[in-house]
């Protein structure tokens, strides 16, 4: 009798062990389903992706979980350095063993991450970083390189074209301008906007590029290159600038007093505080936006999303956050109708998406790239006004308010 | 061309008052002091603290923080030059470690994040039909008046002639009397007030971060080296050429070029004439 149950209990574990219900797949699945975040955690951009997915989390969890497992964030700072990037990416991959990853901000930096990615089969969704070259890798090596997708911003051949169409549909016939000066640091992502900018105005009838530098981004006196896009010319400026370069930048526009409007991508004027950080120095500067952080219902989730986030956080949202926290409804959309966390299963699920986040429509192209258009992802355009209060003036559909010209100008 | 010439002068004053220290570091104690941009983000973030969150008007703020910038620098000649002066190499490494901790502890009390000072003036000039920012004309001014001060303090007072006298000989200054300590610790300091003023004035224009003690060592190193070690005419007629050569860089061949220029001038001057426009040469 006692030589049957020894066998008994030998034959059920041994059941349950080649089913692949041991203690150890049982713990995994019962517990939390971790979402590495890397970003620059030391910038507002890097803390926007924590704090998109936190949100996020927490409402996912207060309804139950992913298919009843709850979420728990790790985010790692990755700087913005790809060392840096290489070694959190590491970590998260290694030592955490995340389920998921959602984040990344500098494009440098994902693509060094994306052979690590790749190796671990693990998804991941970018929120913040825009070269083309990321995607790009899944076209062309679809089986490597399937895991990674990217949520937001539009890549940076977009961000050219969105900024083209307000040079073109708000910058011409507002402020009757034909010539434009692009000027942009000397980095990965400004290689993909200049040229697909220069395409897309190519394509409109009468304005030319009559000046454009790329810039390094440790240059500390803008002035002679402020002084040869008069000389050119220029009725309006285009910077293009992350957080390396745009300080600096505004600063010298507004202490130079330079009498040409300008408008274009200004990461770190993105953020609510810039404004005043510079003393108002960025008042009459346009700066583009992929989801803008002012009350626009630009789906129905977006005004709850900037309430809920802003009332927590006692700041608004940056790009990066409206991006995670849509990442990870999608990411939990996908599990769900895969009915697995199995990366094989999500991904042909993940690839169907078609889903109205806080930031806009979310569908997939073939690269798993977000994609741009009207009814899709688009751009926004909103300008720093006077007391550093924010409006949307492009596209005219979503406008809070009308263009102020700059300062000196008035 | 007219914005070139009035572009470099402002850039021209501001290296040489950078510049200008660190000259007279190596004059008189023979220190290189890889710690001289250091006193430039010391006096940057002084500046910063005390105008943007304790409120203290911007001049206060700024000569506050100049002078804490030179106590700074005596504490530096005191405590970690002065015991290992004799040994090069150790001078410039506790130099350069110190200028590494005090970036550390700056990151540890600011964080990662830029930061940003205010403008002395937000009015812009015209000089020779280019238009100068104020806070630059400002710059200029008090750097050249900054400089002439230290010119007449070094050729036209006792004080000076001490300094002449340990740069030239320390031991035969010592036996004359001389108290040398105390004069490089004067000289550290005056140093440290100078970068921590250059700093405090380029700042309302530039960024302020835990790194940007780097530029101004760079450039000041180019300066000396092009200028001769130790020789205040050569570093103030290095600093106007330098200053030119990348403002007429970046006009003509780009601004991405202009900071090549500080590097290749290093470069091409050790080759081709190492002891510098004004330097001496001295046979080993």
């Amino acid at each position: 009798m006692r030589q049957r149950v020894i066998v008994l209990v030998v034959a059920v574990v041994v059941a349950l062990g080649t089913a692949g219900v041991g203690p150890s797949r049982l713990g995994a699945q019962a517990g939390p389903l971790t979402v590495g975040a890397p970003g620059p955690m030391q910038l507002p951009v890097g803390q926007g992706i924590n704090y998109g997915l936190q949100l996020a989390a927490g409402e996912i969890n207060s309804a139950g979980g992913i298919l009843g497992r709850k979420v728990t964030v790790v985010p790692e700072d990755e700087a913005e350095t790809p060392e840096v990037g290489l070694a959190a990416m590491r970590k998260l991959l290694d030592s955490d063993k995340v389920d998921v990853l959602i984040g990344g901000q500098t494009s440098g930096v994902v693509l060094a991450q994306l052979p690590q990615i790749a190796r671990a089969k693990t998804i991941y969704l970018g929120v913040g970083a825009a070269a083309p070259q990321i995607t790009a890798q899944v076209q062309k090596e679809y089986e490597r390189y399937k895991y990674i997708f990217r949520v937001s911003p539009v890549n940076s051949t977009y961000l050219g074209y969105g900024l083209a169409d307000f040079v073109d549909e708000f910058v011409r016939p507002k402020l009757n301008v034909t010539k434009v000066a692009i000027i942009g640091e000397n980095l990965v992502w400004v290689q993909g906007v200049l040229p697909a900018m220069e395409r897309r105005l190519a394509e409109k009838q009468g304005i030319s590029v009559v000046y454009k530098e790329l810039f390094d981004i440790r240059t500390t006196d803008f002035s002679p290159i402020f002084a040869k896009i008069r000389a050119a010319g220029a009725q309006f400026v285009v910077p293009l600038m992350s957080h390396a370069s745009s300080d600096v930048v505004v600063k010298a526009y507004a202490s130079l007093k330079v009498p040409i409007p300008w408008g274009g991508i200004d990461v770190k004027g993105q953020e609510a505080d810039s404004c005043d950080k510079l003393d108002g120095a960025s008042v009459g500067e346009t700066v583009l936006f992929g989801s803008p952080p002012i009350r626009v219902a630009i789906t129905p989730r977006t005004i709850p999303f900037i309430d809920k986030y802003t009332e927590r956080f006692k700041r608004p949202p940056v790009y990066t956050s409206f991006g995670a926290y849509d990442a990870l409804y999608i990411y939990k959309a996908a599990a769900e109708r895969a009915g697995t966390f199995d990366a094989e299963k999500v991904i042909p699920a993940l690839e169907k998406t078609d889903y109205k986040g806080a930031s806009g429509r979310v569908v997939f192209d073939e690269a798993h790239d977000v994609r741009y258009g009207p009814s899709y992802a688009f751009e926004t355009m909103v300008q720093w006004q006077t007391g550093c209060k924010r409006a949307l003036i492009w596209p005219a559909r979503l406008a809070t308010g009308g263009y102020v010209p700059l300062p000196w100008l008035r | 061309m007219a914005d070139v010439l009035v572009l470099g002068a402002v850039n021209s004053a501001v290296y040489a008052m950078l510049a200008l220290g660190f000259t007279l570091i190596f004059g008189v104690g023979r220190v290189v002091n890889l710690a001289h941009g250091t006193f430039y983000a010391i006096g940057v973030y002084v500046a910063y603290t005390l105008v943007a969150v304790t409120r203290l008007p911007l001049l206060a703020g700024a000569a506050a923080a100049v002078l804490a910038a030179a106590a700074v620098g005596i504490g530096l000649e005191r405590l970690l030059i002065q015991p290992v002066r004799r040994w090069t190499f150790a001078v410039l490494i506790a130099t350069v470690v110190f200028a590494l901790l005090t970036q550390e502890i700056i990151y540890a009390f600011y964080g990662y994040t830029s930061r940003n000072i205010p403008s002395f003036t937000t009015q812009t000039l015209s000089i020779l039909g280019v238009t100068v920012a104020g806070q630059r004309a400002i710059t200029f001014a008090v750097a050249v008046l900054a400089i002439a001060v230290v010119w007449i303090l070094i050729y036209r007072t006792r004080f000076g002639s001490a300094v002449l006298a340990v740069a030239q000989d320390r031991e035969a200054a010592v036996y004359l009397g001389i108290d040398a300590d105390g004069v490089s610790r004067t000289v550290m300091a005056l140093s440290a007030g100078l970068a921590a003023a250059a700093g405090v004035l380029v700042a309302p224009v530039l960024v302020v971060s835990p790194q940007m003690w780097t530029l101004p060592l760079v450039k000041s190193f180019a300066i000396v080296i092009l200028g001769g070690l130790g020789s205040i005419p050569g570093s103030l007629a290095a600093s106007v050429l330098l200053a030119y050569t990348e403002t007429a860089v970046s006009r003509f061949a780009g601004s991405a070029f202009s900071d090549l220029v500080p590097l290749v001038v290093i470069l091409f001057t050790l080759l081709l004439r190492p002891s510098g426009l004004l330097g001496q040469t001295v046979e080993p």
